[in-house]
């Protein structure tokens, strides 16, 4: 049995008066794929950034990796730092090169020297495909690239798990697919991933589980061919009518 | 049925130019009756105001003359009497300052430009290091040039720091021209030690800093300038001086203020809101008279704290409250993707903060810093309330001289144009600067 990279225990969350998320469990082993799918405000990004901290929840606990989230929120960084995140607004840093944007945590979070920096950073960048564009602006590039620069900075400071928040959504259909490609190119290197995603292809290819979440709970959780061949949740199975 | 033939429509009239002045002139200046009566207006009025101001400071101006009296009696008041100005001009520019030792304040800005120069040199690499050590070394230099005395040790050493920091900017200036190495590097090669191992290296580095230092002191120790108390600056040197310190000080400070305003911590955004509002709720006349004549009741009996530092802390703090609200102007346009992806690559506070907010606020809020540091500039006439004789007040003490009694319109037109170079210069080079920032990294 491999490790359990993340896991979610009775997880609480409320925004002021409102519910977001209600007793989540989720567990997730060393080098499995989980794809998050449901309603728009049904907690999916909540979920994700709960689990690297950037939202903080009231109840419940969060392991990564064997480190306990805290509360108080002691070891964020030693959390964030195993955790990689992909945006669906990519979020690059607009005033510098991509190459910059990609040894900024080499260089200030390893501590690493320049030259070794660099060379981490054009490796990822070659492995995304866009290592001829390093020196551009990222407004320079277009959306597909700029998702491909945002998990090649994510990959720089050696994630032991990436989290997905709709990576895609705000993307061409043609730029989908070159990200996608990325995303299904680091699956098959073995990387935990969870991705919050409405790509059902990407699902049913690389999902080792598929997760419907819906008000705030997770209601269903199955194997991709089960998910889609046979949904038992009412809900689930409506959802899946209007994207498929 | 006749067989089609074609015929080609007759040609159309050329079009008329849309192009060249002419062209221009005619669209935008004489486009109908109201417009060209409104030309003709505004040219009318241009020209009557341009010919006014000329007549009066040159063609009918008075170039020599011994005093007003004498000015009246030639032209009466349709032109200038320049006489007047000439006579006070070097008080307009160094206050009181002794004539002999005036050489010191010029070297003193000359300075400030040599430690400047290496920012615009292309192949220079470590700018905000040379920029840092204008903003902490360059100030006891200067200010040991400016003021004089006997300098005791702790004196010496500061203004050897500022010395050391001078010879080390050029030296850095230079080896990156020319070797595009840093002075360190470029050092350890010539010794031949490039193969040493980094401990070795640092130790030639410290030991290199050291020495430099040492012959710094060596050099400051024997130089010792007449003391020139603070009652005699004034005129635009002590302008500079004010607005000078006064600007170096409110952006850092507005900084960590806007950056306090903004923390979670409640006691450190709580002190920072009060301390806004409290300097922004209060005009700047008003603190000045607080600090010059109440900041002494305060503080216990029998210490002096210098007027000219009393107007300066004032100023500094007043700029820093205002500096704070246009930062966090800045910070907040930043949007919290940025924060979020920052964090998201376990970047800390400092270095989000560094390298990835204050970057983009800071260059957003180009136009309103350099705003604030040209209003910085004209608010420090406001001194003169106190009895600093800066600029403005130098120019008003012209026509208190028995002999250019009355003389106030010719010093003011002077000032003005001062003032006006000035500004205008910041404003030009805050546009440069925006320009340059954005050359090449954006798409629109």
């Amino acid at each position: 049995m491999t490790a359990r990279m993340i896991e979610v225990r009775g997880l609480n969350k409320w925004y002021d008066q409102f519910h977001v998320l209600k007793d989540i469990d989720l567990t997730v082993r060393d080098g499995e794929k989980y794809v998050i799918c449901g309603p728009s405000g049904s907690g999916k990004s909540t979920l994700i950034r709960c689990i690297n901290q950037l939202e903080h929840h009231q109840e419940g606990d969060i392991v990564v990796d064997g480190i306990a989230v805290e509360k108080k929120g002691r070891n964020q960084r030693a959390i964030r730092s195993r955790v990689g995140m992909v945006f669906q607004s990519f979020n690059l840093f607009p005033h510098m090169t991509v190459l910059d944007n990609c040894t900024l945590t080499p260089l200030l979070g390893l501590g690493m020297p320049k030259a070794e920096a660099e060379e981490i950073a054009m490796t990822h960048l070659t492995r995304v495909g866009i290592a001829e564009q390093a020196l551009k602006f990222p407004l320079q590039l277009s959306g597909g690239q700029q998702q491909r620069v945002a998990i090649a900075r994510a990959l720089t400071m050696r994630p032991k798990i990436m989290l997905f928040d709709e990576p895609t959504s705000a993307l061409d259909p043609e730029m989908i697919k070159e990200v996608l490609n990325v995303m299904v190119e680091l699956a098959e290197g073995g990387m935990t991933m969870i991705c919050v995603t409405h790509e059902m292809g990407f699902a049913r290819q690389v999902a080792d589980r598929v997760v419907f979440m819906d008000g705030g709970e997770i209601v269903e959780s199955a194997p991709p061919d089960a998910f889609f061949d046979s949904p038992t949740y009412d809900r689930s199975a409506a959802f899946l009518s209007h994207i498929l | 049925m006749a067989p089609k033939v074609f015929v080609p429509s007759p040609d159309r009239p050329p079009p008329v130019d849309t192009s060249g002045p002419l062209v221009w002139i005619r669209r935008n200046l004489f486009r109908d009756v109201p417009n060209t009566l409104m030309t003709l207006l505004g040219a009318y009025i241009a020209v009557t105001f341009v010919t006014a101001v000329v007549d009066w400071a040159l063609i009918d101006a008075v170039w020599q003359a011994e005093s007003r009296r004498e000015c009246l009696d030639l032209v009466g008041r349709s032109g200038a009497c320049w006489p007047g100005v000439f006579v006070w001009f070097e008080n307009l520019i160094y206050g009181l300052y002794p004539k002999d030792q005036v050489w010191r304040i010029n070297t003193g800005f000359l300075l400030l430009v040599v430690w400047m120069v290496p920012l615009w040199m292309p192949r220079v690499v470590s700018k905000v290091a040379i920029g840092l050590s204008a903003v902490m070394l360059y100030p006891f230099l200067a200010s040991y040039f400016f003021l004089g005395g006997e300098k005791g040790l702790v004196w010496t050493a500061l203004i050897a720091a500022g010395l050391w920091g001078l010879i080390w900017v050029w030296a850095t200036a230079l080896t990156e021209t020319l070797t595009g190495k840093s002075v360190g590097t470029w050092l350890i090669g010539r010794l031949g030690r490039s193969g040493a191992d980094e401990a070795t290296q640092m130790r030639i580095r410290r030991g290199a800093a050291l020495a430099l230092f040492v012959v710094s002191v060596l050099l400051v120790a024997p130089a010792e300038f007449v003391e020139v108390r603070t009652q005699f600056w004034g005129g635009l040197f002590l302008t500079l001086v004010i607005s000078g310190i006064g600007i170096t000080f409110s952006l850092p400070a507005g900084i960590l203020l806007a950056l306090g305003r903004r923390s979670k911590m409640p006691v450190v955004a709580t002190l920072c809101t009060v301390f806004i509002e409290l300097f922004r709720s209060v005009p700047l006349i008003t603190i000045l008279f607080m600090f010059n004549t109440m900041l002494p009741l305060f503080l216990p009996a029998g210490t002096e704290v210098n007027q000219l530092v009393r107007a300066i802390v004032a100023v500094c703090l007043f700029a820093a409250a205002y500096m704070a609200e246009i930062i966090r102007g800045g910070l907040q346009a930043i949007p919290s993707g940025q924060y979020e992806a920052a964090t998201s690559l376990g970047l800390g506070y400092w270095q989000t903060t560094t390298q990835v907010v204050l970057p983009q606020a800071l260059k957003i809020m180009i136009p309103a810093i350099v705003g604030n540091f040209i209003g910085l500039f004209k608010d420090t006439t406001l001194v003169s309330i106190i009895g600093l004789f800066d600029l403005m007040n130098m120019a008003r003490a012209v026509g208190e001289d028995s002999n250019w009694l009355g003389l106030f319109i010719e010093p003011f037109f002077v000032v003005t144009l001062i003032y006006f170079v000035f500004c205008f210069a910041m404003s030009c080079y805050s546009m440069n600067l925006e320009r340059k920032l954005s050359a090449g990294r954006e798409r629109s």
